[in-house]
């Protein structure tokens, strides 16, 4: 009996590190940032300049933190980076990521799944890095040389399509090549869903002379419909924090923000990277802590994304739709 | 016939029966589009990256280091290594004890919470993780850019596929292997260790081989805590930066020069034929300890 | 003998040449084979079943009474694989003929299945399902009478009526089978197929089914398959016994019961096997 409490103990304070980096990572963060959050205040999220300020005056005193002058940190371009190309990501992902699905679980025998199945997860397994080799060698001249300018011209009449097409870096590349690496989990998370669905509710429809994409799209589908919302949300998270591929593809803006979906941007992820060695150079630390300030907003959205996924997921499992 | 019955909303019938169809059609059209787009970008990008990656690629890749944007690959290869390695080290023994915890103690009040936890890291956008090893192990502890920070920011990254995979492994070990033997008497860890370990093994060994792959691909945790070195490792954990093949694509690819961009296509092509390799082999694994276990 | 009985078989399965006194059949199938790949499952069934009567196959487990069920609104189209041989007539038309259209069919055809399948949706959206996907009472009003009564005639509309938006899945067992009766009788079917409706309820949730088909049939044809024999006796006017992928006989069941015609059947019923 002691034996027997001991390694579950064991395993339970071993195990329990996996949860406790989540929480240390969490709280060192908001420790870490904390003066610049008090100096940023809510301007930190509503302003748009991002300026050290002068690093080779000597710095000045502000509501009782020494700053250098001319320092401002505001992060809204990034923001509405962020956001921008997460959206697109995920409204161009979701439909094809789910209609790939259904051509996997429906349209491919299952001797074959798996085999075919394995072109979509491929792009899972592909490093962010490598999505932003490609994008940069491949997307960016094909976009910025031959569709870019095409759109502007054909399709300038609607909102955000018109103006300078651009180089290739920014908003709609990145969101591009974001849905690319999201849309694996869409879809993996969608077929499964859709093949271990209880065949009853096919056969239901099909026996009331529905069609079978009629079926599909009026009761199979929506059957899944909790798996598709968890697993675009899992992909939005996914999105949000992507960092290498957008850092080589954006254009990386700086206090700019979006006029049409060609424009350059910057996100959160991939301002910390490009950011982080000039903010080493303030002396006085703020900007590198505004910059840990950058991270922890992008940790709490991860944390509530994921954690709301997750809730979601779980709840499904528990209940009707999937059998194994 | 039927129209006797339904005599009240009968629609002209071939015209509906002609557009139901064409719906039917359209919407596979529809779906079978949507796989060849992303079956088409697949194949775009290994093209991309195997093209331009065969022409750079040549032996003094792997028998010379770097020398500024020219020469080899060697200090990346084996840095990239080192670090993958390392991390996995590192995230195994925690990840695993995790994932028994949770298949073998899963009615504990902790197990909930645990689960939840480690589902939350796996979001975890990889250059907060960077960050944060950067602050607290580069710059507070004074470790500067090394192999140790390195490997414990890969350490965190893997630390969520290990534990789930292994949980699901744990899972997967049928109820009566474990109730006959401790209907002979077994403790709880002799049973998880000497009966259930060898059945999960496999399976387990499939999430090592999942974070490998992810090791070996990550870039933005390893700028701010690995750095980057010209140098083979010299066994020193700290104090010591290491290269790393993501770092030299990420890095070359910009400069103006041919042989920069030369590493940063082979760098690209063994970083992508080693995700590759790893992808087929763990999926080979899975499905045959899935036939075992039936 | 048997010969005899096999050749009186093929000509009632003619409509054409059908005496306008004797009863209409509602279902006609001649020498149908089916095959699972290569695995042949049913073998030469040749049977009908009049109009407004009820039909039940019964038969040991595996000896392909549910399969020959679906081969009559082509439910077995969706499996992979399959093959059919033969001919199956519903209400005179050759159902596997070139051009002939199953989803026509399975609106005239409806299935009840083994264990109670409703949608997740609410119980109103349950039975105009097929309403709506067939393009039918695409009023309102109209469709709401529909569904009404479907609940009635499935005597589930007391029990519901003032719930009707509330999900499908929160009803007890035996309520989502009469659920699942109510969506199929919504599209005014001609047929009923179904497919050991009970055998997952309660005695009492069975009971109320078994008195519903007895309703039922003075509307439409009902196909039952059957592992109980005693349901078979209580609701069918003729019985057919499958073993092993063929039909060994079919008789009034009555007759079937009392006094069975082979000595297969005498064995099954008597409990020497399955």
């Amino acid at each position: 009996m002691f034996k027997l409490v001991t390694f579950r103990r064991f395993t339970a304070v071993l195990g329990g590190v996996v949860a406790a980096v989540l929480v240390a990572v969490v709280v060192f963060f908001v420790i870490y940032a904390w003066p610049a959050i008090r100096l940023n205040g809510w301007h930190f999220f509503t302003s748009n300049t991002w300026n050290l300020g002068n690093l080779y005056a000597n710095p000045i005193e502000r509501n009782g933190r020494m700053i250098l002058p001319g320092a401002h940190y505001g992060i809204l371009f990034l923001i509405a980076g962020t956001l921008l190309s997460t959206l697109i990501a995920v409204v161009l992902a979701v439909p094809i990521g789910a209609m790939a699905a259904v051509f996997l679980a429906e349209c491919v025998p299952s001797q074959l799944r798996t085999a075919v199945s394995f072109f979509v997860e491929l792009l899972a397994a592909i490093p962010s890095v490598v999505f932003g080799l490609w994008g940069y060698v491949v997307v960016i001249p094909f976009l910025g040389h031959h569709v870019y300018p095409w759109m502007t011209a054909h399709l300038g009449f609607l909102p955000f399509l018109s103006g300078a097409p651009g180089s290739g870096y920014g908003l709609l590349t990145a969101g591009l090549v974001l849905a690319l690496m999201i849309v694996p989990l869409i879809t993996a998370t969608v077929r499964d869903a859709l093949v271990s669905q209880y065949r009853g509710l096919r056969d239901a429809a099909l026996a009331l002379g529905a069609t079978r994409f009629e079926t599909l799209w009026t009761v199979q589908l929506p059957a899944t419909r909790r798996v598709l919302v968890g697993s675009g949300i899992l992909a939005t998270g996914r999105a949000l924090g992507e960092t290498m591929a957008v850092l080589m593809i954006s254009g990386n803006a700086l206090n700019y923000l979006p006029r049409n979906i060609y424009s350059p941007i910057s996100t959160m992820a991939s301002f910390i990277v490009s950011q982080l060695d000039s903010a080493l150079q303030d002396p006085t630390g703020l900007a590198v802590r505004s910059l840990g300030e950058v991270a922890l907003a992008l940790l709490l959205i991860a944390v509530v994304v994921n954690g709301a996924a997750r809730l979601l997921l779980y709840y499904q499992d528990r209940t009707t739709g999937t059998t194994s | 016939m039927a129209a006797a019955s339904a005599s009240t909303f009968v629609p002209p019938r071939q015209r509906r029966r002609l557009r139901r169809r064409l719906t039917d059609g359209l919407g596979w059209t529809v779906s079978t589009v949507a796989f060849l787009l992303l079956g088409a970008a697949t194949i775009s990008i290994f093209w991309a990256i195997a093209a331009r990656g065969a022409h750079a690629l040549h032996l003094a890749i792997f028998t010379q280091v770097t020398q500024g944007t020219a020469g080899g690959l060697l200090n990346a290869i084996e840095g990239t290594l080192l670090l993958a390695v390392g991390g996995l080290l590192l995230a195994i023994p925690p990840g695993m004890a995790a994932g028994i915890f949770l298949a073998e103690f899963g009615a504990s009040r902790f197990a909930p919470v645990l689960r939840f936890m480690s589902d939350v890291l796996v979001g975890l956008p990889s250059i907060v993780v960077g960050y944060f090893v950067y602050i607290v192990a580069v710059v507070d502890l004074g470790w500067g850019f090394s192999a140790l920070a390195g490997a414990i920011a890969l350490a965190i990254i893997s630390l969520p596929y290990i534990t789930r995979t292994s949980e699901m492994a744990f899972r997967q070990v049928p109820a009566d292997m474990r109730d006959a033997a401790r209907a002979l008497g077994a403790t709880d860890g002799h049973v998880i260790l000497r009966i259930c370990l060898p059945i999960a093994a496999s399976s387990v060994l499939t999430g090592v081989l999942l974070a490998l792959a992810i090791s070996v691909g990550e870039t933005a945790p390893l700028l701010y805590t690995a750095g980057w070195s010209n140098y083979t490792w010299n066994g020193h954990l700290t104090h010591e930066p290491v290269g790393y093949l993501t770092y030299a694509i990420w890095a070359f690819i910009t400069e103006p020069f041919q042989s920069a961009h030369a590493l940063a296509y082979a760098a690209a092509l063994l970083v992508s034929a080693f995700v590759l390799v790893i992808s087929i082999a763990s999926r080979m694994l899975m499905a045959a300890s899935r036939r075992h276990s039936r | 003998m048997p010969d005899l009985d096999f050749r009186a078989a093929v000509t009632r399965a003619r409509p054409a040449a059908q005496p306008a006194a004797e009863p209409a059949e509602a279902v006609a199938t001649r020498e149908v084979n089916f095959y699972y790949g290569s695995r042949q499952v049913l073998f030469d069934i040749t049977l009908t079943a009049p109009e407004r009567e009820i039909l039940a196959l019964i038969g040991p487990s595996g000896c392909g009474k549910s399969t020959f069920l679906r081969t009559l609104n082509r439910m077995n189209d969706t499996i992979p694989n399959t093959r059919l041989t033969g001919v199956v007539r519903v209400e005179g038309e050759d159902i596997y003929a070139p051009g002939a259209d199953p989803i026509a069919l399975r609106r005239r055809v409806g299935l009840i299945f083994q264990r109670s399948n409703p949608f997740p949706f609410s119980i109103r959206d349950n039975v105009a399902y097929g309403l709506k996907v067939n393009g039918l009472a695409k009023r309102k009003a109209d469709r709401d009478a529909a569904v009404e009564r479907s609940l009635q005639l499935a005597g589930l509309w007391d029990e519901v009526k003032d719930r009707l938006d509330t999900p499908a899945h929160a009803l007890s067992g035996g309520q989502q089978q009469r659920l699942c009766i109510a969506r199929a009788l919504a599209i005014e079917p001609r047929i009923l197929l179904m497919d050991e409706p009970a055998s997952a309820l309660d005695p009492i949730a069975t009971s109320r089914i078994e008195e519903l088909a007895l309703e039922l049939k003075t509307r439409y044809t009902i196909i039952i398959v059957t592992h109980n024999l005693q349901q078979a006796a209580r609701i069918s006017d003729r019985t057919a016994f499958f073993l092993s992928g063929r039909l060994v006989e079919t008789a009034p069941t009555q007759q079937l019961f009392t006094n069975p015609g082979r000595k297969e059947t005498e064995d099954y019923l008597t409990g020497r096997f399955g």
